[in-house]
Parts: structure tokens; sequence; C-alpha cells
């Protein structure tokens, strides 16, 4: 598997044609498909990380054009919960285990830091930037240690247990963390005074990062944490870890008699998740300048969960597109009012879908039902990674 | 496969107890009696509360059991089910004027309809398939059905008037009890024991589970299985519906239920063993007592040993889980589940 760099080894996308391998099983069969895959150029072996740089690049002026949405706001959290729907992508995408409850995860990055930061401890100020950092440290090793236990405790069970413990153990997280019985994380009322460090600053509305003098706008602190974050969860995908863990997914028993001990890459698996979505916990306290408890409850966990499949779990950019999907409508929708074609000067209909769109959850649902009934691993990148082949099968000269 | 040894080996199977189950079931059994002592009229309370939580709880996961252990789906929109039921209970109700016991015709029989559409549009495509397409398939159902009825309803809670012939209290010598609530358990605890009869003990139940065993074989040998599946949705979804509409009188209902209560019935299920009828039901039962006399039982340690701080607020929603940890470690398949099955 050297220098294997693909999102992933499957071979080209459905309908891709032309030049790439065919999917083979599907459906009902086997989960994920696999091909062969021939010497990549160096273009081809460092698209990953080029995409992601360009999206970093790319997104806010995109999101804050008018065409889109037309404030940019919005393009830092888009990133933050990217990263956060492809933490968890490495476990349900790459190793195969469903998490229902991932925002018990997210919440070890939210709370942790935000609760130290507030009541300071022992040498650490409150407010301090040092405080802040070791909240983070203590975060990281916290969720790992917790979703290592986890793993190694529910791990073994198969799939669907997987799925509903872990949404049980995230519920009773969520219930102690409503309960509040050491009066740290504020009940339902979360966490909004005091919970930042020093170095952020904030001007009307707008968040900036002020360090050695300088002051850096919290998008790119936010892009910069999450291309780090994104390139180690790449470097892990395609490392032999990321390859037995999908050597775990596709066939766990032909894995377990070729000697890969299944188990513990699971466990590790979970344990990798959960670091990378403490650490997307992390950037959202700062962005929501606070801790919301709305963020770790069921409905949190189960949007990550249509998020990533809605994107296309077989793919490395699937998350990045499910959750910018994802965010996209709820912003674009629920503000859409009327609907007018094909232009407002010379208006042939127009449709008041005001009323309608502000249930789009609605229609993102029947979206999904239908995704995961035709192709529940292909998803929206599924699709338009197809697009390409699929105009060149069209439009391109006969070659053959 | 839901076929389990009789009442008799199961009976067996409790007496066989190891010395550290039993040490436990002895400390349960004082902490309840000095509850029962300390506080008999907040015992007694929570013990008919927890009865009537239990009942609705059995009435869900009985659904989820039979269709999980029945047809392997994992039915994530089983809440949506009793949520829907509730909702039908209330519109009958209080946008259409119907008498109760008609509302408590209709949901079900709503509910069982929603089911049937389910199944048919949604669910026939996934028998066979990987559980967690299933699983997520439902999700998605689950999440239409709640914007659905945020749409026809609104987000806000709903809750028609009692009926007035079940309006008033019944005297159970050392405190009062809503008749509501007795009510409430009568017709959950009859129509659980019909489902439970119609599937162990009848010609339906048994073409059922045979064609769960070998289905090539059972329609080989005449049996219309798809419809008989579809019927047994139909019967999942309809005593869930029935179970809505029993909670929407006493407490009401908003869109967020269905998720809530889904969550605790997969509980229930996973504590009882997956594809086990019989241990969802004691597991139900079992889970709905925990989760109201564990407060209980706590506050009168608390009174007895004068340590304030075992009395802590809020402990019960907290129970299941717990629970089911404590079963998932000591007895990874459930109290009465069988091995292998979704593993």
């Amino acid at each position: 598997m050297s220098g294997h760099a693909d999102e992933q080894a499957s071979g080209g996308g459905p309908g891709g044609g032309g030049s790439g391998g065919d999917r083979s099983g599907g459906g009902s069969g086997s989960w994920f498909s696999s091909g062969t895959v021939g010497q990549p150029s160096l273009f081809e072996r460092y698209r990953i990380p080029l995409g992601l740089l360009v999206l970093v690049v790319v997104l806010r002026p995109a999101v804050a054009s008018d065409v889109l949405l037309g404030y940019d706001a919005i393009a830092s959290k888009m990133l933050i919960m990217m990263l956060f729907v492809a933490a968890f992508n490495l476990l349900f995408g790459y190793t195969g285990l469903l998490s229902f409850g991932h925002a018990m995860f997210l919440g070890f990055g939210l709370y942790i830091p935000a609760i130290l930061v507030q009541n300071g401890l022992w040498v650490l100020p409150a407010g301090g930037n040092v405080t802040f950092f070791a909240g983070v440290v203590l975060a990281v090793a916290a969720v790992a240690v917790y979703s290592y236990l986890l793993g190694k405790l529910i791990v073994g069970m198969g799939e669907i247990y997987f799925a509903l413990l872990t949404l049980a153990f995230a519920q009773a997280l969520y219930f102690i963390v409503l309960r509040d019985w050491w009066e740290l994380t504020g009940g339902s009322n979360g966490l909004s005074r005091g919970t930042l460090p020093d170095f952020v600053e904030q001007t009307r509305g707008a968040i900036s990062i002020e360090a050695f003098g300088l002051s850096v706008d919290w998008y790119w602190v936010v892009g910069v944490v999450f291309l780090l974050g994104m390139l180690a969860l790449w470097q892990l995908i395609r490392s032999p870890f990321g390859r037995s863990a999908i050597a775990v997914r596709e066939n766990e028993q032909l894995a377990r008699a070729m000697g890969i001990d299944t188990t513990r890459y699971k466990i590790w698996a979970v344990t990798f998740s959960g670091v990378f979505s403490a650490l997307a916990g992390v950037l959202l306290a700062i962005q929501n300048t606070g801790v919301a408890i709305e963020n770790l409850n069921v409905f949190t966990s189960g949007d990550t969960v249509l998020m990533a499949v809605l994107g296309g779990i077989s793919y490395f950019f699937g998350p990045i597109a499910g959750a910018f999907t994802w965010l996209f409508v709820e912003d674009f929708l629920t503000d859409f009012e009327l609907w007018q074609f094909p232009l407002s000067e010379v208006t042939l209909v127009t449709l008041d879908l005001g009323d309608v769109l502000a249930y789009w959850q609605f229609f993102l649902g029947a979206l999904f039902v239908v995704v995961v009934l035709t192709a529940p691993e292909e998803g929206i990148w599924g699709y338009v990674r197809s697009i390409p082949g699929w105009l060149r099968d069209r439009v391109g000269g006969v070659t053959r | 496969m839901s076929e389990t040894p009789g009442t008799r080996s199961r009976l067996q199977r409790l007496s066989e107890l190891s010395p550290a189950a039993a040490l436990g079931l002895l400390a349960g059994v004082l902490l309840l009696g000095n509850a029962a002592v300390q506080e008999p009229g907040f015992f007694i309370d929570q013990a008919i509360g927890g009865l009537v939580y239990g009942m609705i709880l059995v009435m869900i996961s009985l659904g989820l059991a039979l269709v999980l252990g029945l047809m392997g789906v994992v039915n994530f929109a089983h809440g949506a089910l009793f949520m829907l039921g509730g909702y039908f209970t209330y519109a009958a109700m209080a946008s259409y004027g119907l008498p109760f016991w008609v509302a408590l015709l209709i949901a079900p029989v709503g509910a069982g309809v929603v089911g049937i559409v389910m199944e048919v549009i949604v669910l026939r495509r996934l028998y066979g398939k990987n559980p967690i397409i299933g699983l997520l398939a439902t999700f998605g159902l689950t999440l239409m059905i709640s914007e659905g009825v945020r749409f026809v309803w609104g987000a806000s809670a709903v809750q028609p008037d009692k009926p007035a012939f079940l309006t008033g209290g019944t005297d159970l010598l050392v405190t009062q009890v809503g008749t509501y609530r007795l009510f409430t358990v009568v017709v959950s605890a009859v129509s659980v024991a019909a489902v439970y009869y119609l599937i162990t003990n009848t010609d339906l139940g048994l073409t059922v589970r045979a064609g769960v065993q070998d289905g090539e074989m059972t329609e080989f040998v005449g049996v219309n299985l798809p419809i008989r599946f579809t019927a047994m949705f139909f019967l999942g979804s309809a005593i869930a519906g029935l179970g809505g509409a029993l909670r929407v009188v006493e407490q009401g209902m908003d869109p967020g239920v269905g998720q809530d209560l889904v969550l605790l019935a997969f509980v229930v299920v996973v504590i009882g063993g997956v594809g086990s009828i019989f241990g969802s039901v004691v597991a139900g039962l079992f889970v709905g007592w925990a989760q109201f006399l564990v407060p209980a039982v706590l506050s009168a340690l608390a009174i007895t040993t004068g340590i304030s701080s075992i009395d802590v607020t809020g402990i019960g929603v907290l129970v299941p889980f717990l629970v089911m940890i404590v079963v998932l470690l000591v007895r990874p398949r459930g109290l009465f589940g069988e091995e292998g099955l979704l593993e």
C-alpha cells in the first residue's frame, strides 16, 4: 500500500466509467467496494492536502458572496463542523463503527477548557492563556482516556450495539452535565461568561486572536487548526493503521485471519475519533463565545450522522461536503421567503415558500432516506465525483 | 429466534444465581424495605409512578423488540410512532371533539397505518441487509415524522383534557393514586399480554417465527410471509401508538418525546436481551421501577444514615443507563437474550 493516497481504496465514483475502475458489489452484499489503482502522479498523491488548502482559502469569500449567503461569520463554523464530522467519519466511514453519540466527544472539548478558564485552578488563574492551553491538554487527555475505555467496553459487541451504546452513554453524559451536581457546567444555561482566554478579542461580534502584538482573524486560526487536524486525519487514514482499519470494516473475519487484532484497531479508532472531535469542540466553544448544552444533546449526534451520510462516507471529502451542505441549507432555507422565477424583475412565478422551508429538516430527512436506500456510501460527494466521468463519457471523443 | 425455553426453565435459570448476584438481590430488597418503612407514602407513589412509566416503556420496547427480533431491523422511528399515537389522540379529542374511547381506538390504528406505510415503502427493502442501514433509514424517517408533527401541531407541548370519569383519585391506604394511572396500567398490561399471547401461542406468531428462522422454506410450504411481516409491523406500531395515546392524556406530548423514549426503549431491549420478547417486558418494568425507586431508596437511605449528600436530585434519569452499563458488563447479551444475535 505504498504511496497510495487516493481518498480511499475505491475505484472511481459511480458511473465514472471512462478511466476509473468499476465498483464491485455495492448494495446488499459488501458494504464498500474496492478497486485497483496504479502508481499515482505527484499531483494525485497530494491532491487531498491541496484540496483542503484550496477549501480553506476559498470557503469564506465564497459563502460571503451575495450569490450564496452574503455574510462570512458562518465560514469558520463550517470548518469546525467539517473537522468534527470528518473525525466522526474516521470511525464510521473508515472503521465501520457507527457512533450515534458523537456529541459527547465534542462535549469534552467544549466544556473542559471553558470550565477551567472560568474557574481557574491552583496556580492557573481564571481567564489566563496558559489556563486555556492547560484546559485543551486536559480535554484531549480526558477524552482519550474516556474514549479508549468506552471503546474497550463496547467495541466487541457488534455494530448495532455500538451505535445504541454510544447513544446511551452520550445521553447519560448529557444528563450529568444538565443536572450539574458540582456546579461547574451551568446546567441547561450552559456557560457564557468568562469562558474565553485573554487572547481572544471580541469586537462587534467578530472574533480575533491577539498574540505577540499581532491580531489574527479568527477564521484563519480556525483554518490553520482545521488544516492540521485534517492532515493528521488524512495521514492516519493512509498509514498502516488506517489501512488496517479499512480492512476491519471490509471484512472483519478475514482481517482477523490475516493477523490484525481487530478489537485493538477498533478501540484505537474510537480513541482517535474522540480526540479529533474534542479538538473541534475546543474551537466551537470559542466560535460560540461560550458553551451551549444543545451541542451535547442527541440531536447534535444525530445531525453528525446525517451530515456524514449525506456527504458520502466513502470519501475523505464526503464529511466536508455533508457539513457544508447541511449548514448552508440550514442558513439559506430558513431565511428564504419568496421563490421567484426566473428573475425578480420579470417574475413569472412567485411562490411563498417561507412557511414550508422553515421545516427544511423534513425534506433533508426525506433526502437522507433516499440516499440511504439507494447508495448509502456515496452521498453528495460521490455524486459530485461522478460528474466529470459522466461528462467525459457523454461529451468527450470516443477513443476506443 | 424469539422462541426461548418455557417459563419453567427461565425460572430455573434465575435460580442458578451466583453468590454475588444473590447478595446484590438481598441488598436491593433491604434497601427497598428501608425505603418502604421510612417514607411509605412517597414509596408507594414512586412505585406506582414507576409501574405506569414501566408499562409505557414496555409498550414501546415490545414493538421494537418484535421488529428487531423478528425482522432484524433496528427501527429508530418506533419512538416517532409512539409520538404519533399521542398526537392522533390529541387531534381526535381536542380538534374533533371525539370521546376518549374513540381516540383510544384511532391512535393505535393511525400509528399502525403509518407503520405499514413505512414498512412497505422503506423497511421492506432492508430485510437481510446490514442492520446499520436500517438504523440510518429509520433515523431519517424519525426526522421526517418529527418535522411533520412540528408542522401540523407546532413545537410546544400539547395535552388533551382527561376524560371526566378518570380524573379522580383512588385510595390505596397510605396514599392516593390518580385513577387514570391505574387505568393506564390495566390497559397496557392487557394489550401487552395480548400481543405476547399472539406471538407465542397462535398460528400467526408461529409462522412468523418460522419465517424468521428460514424464510425460504416457510414460503415454500405456502406461507405468505411479506404480508405477515407487515402485520407484525402493524402490531408493533399499533401498540406503540396506544402507549402514546395513554401517555398524552397524562403527561402531554411534544415533538422531542419520540427520540427520548426510543432511546430508553433501546436501553430496555438491550437489558432484556435482543431477540427476547419476554426479556423486554421484564426489563421495561424493571427500568421503569428503577428510575422511580432509586431516588426513593436514596432519599430513605439519606434519612437513615443522616448523610444528606446521598440523596442526589435527579439521579432517576441516569439510572436506566447505569443499569444497562452494569448489565452489559456482567452479562453482555442481556438478561434473557440469545447469544450471537446482531453481533
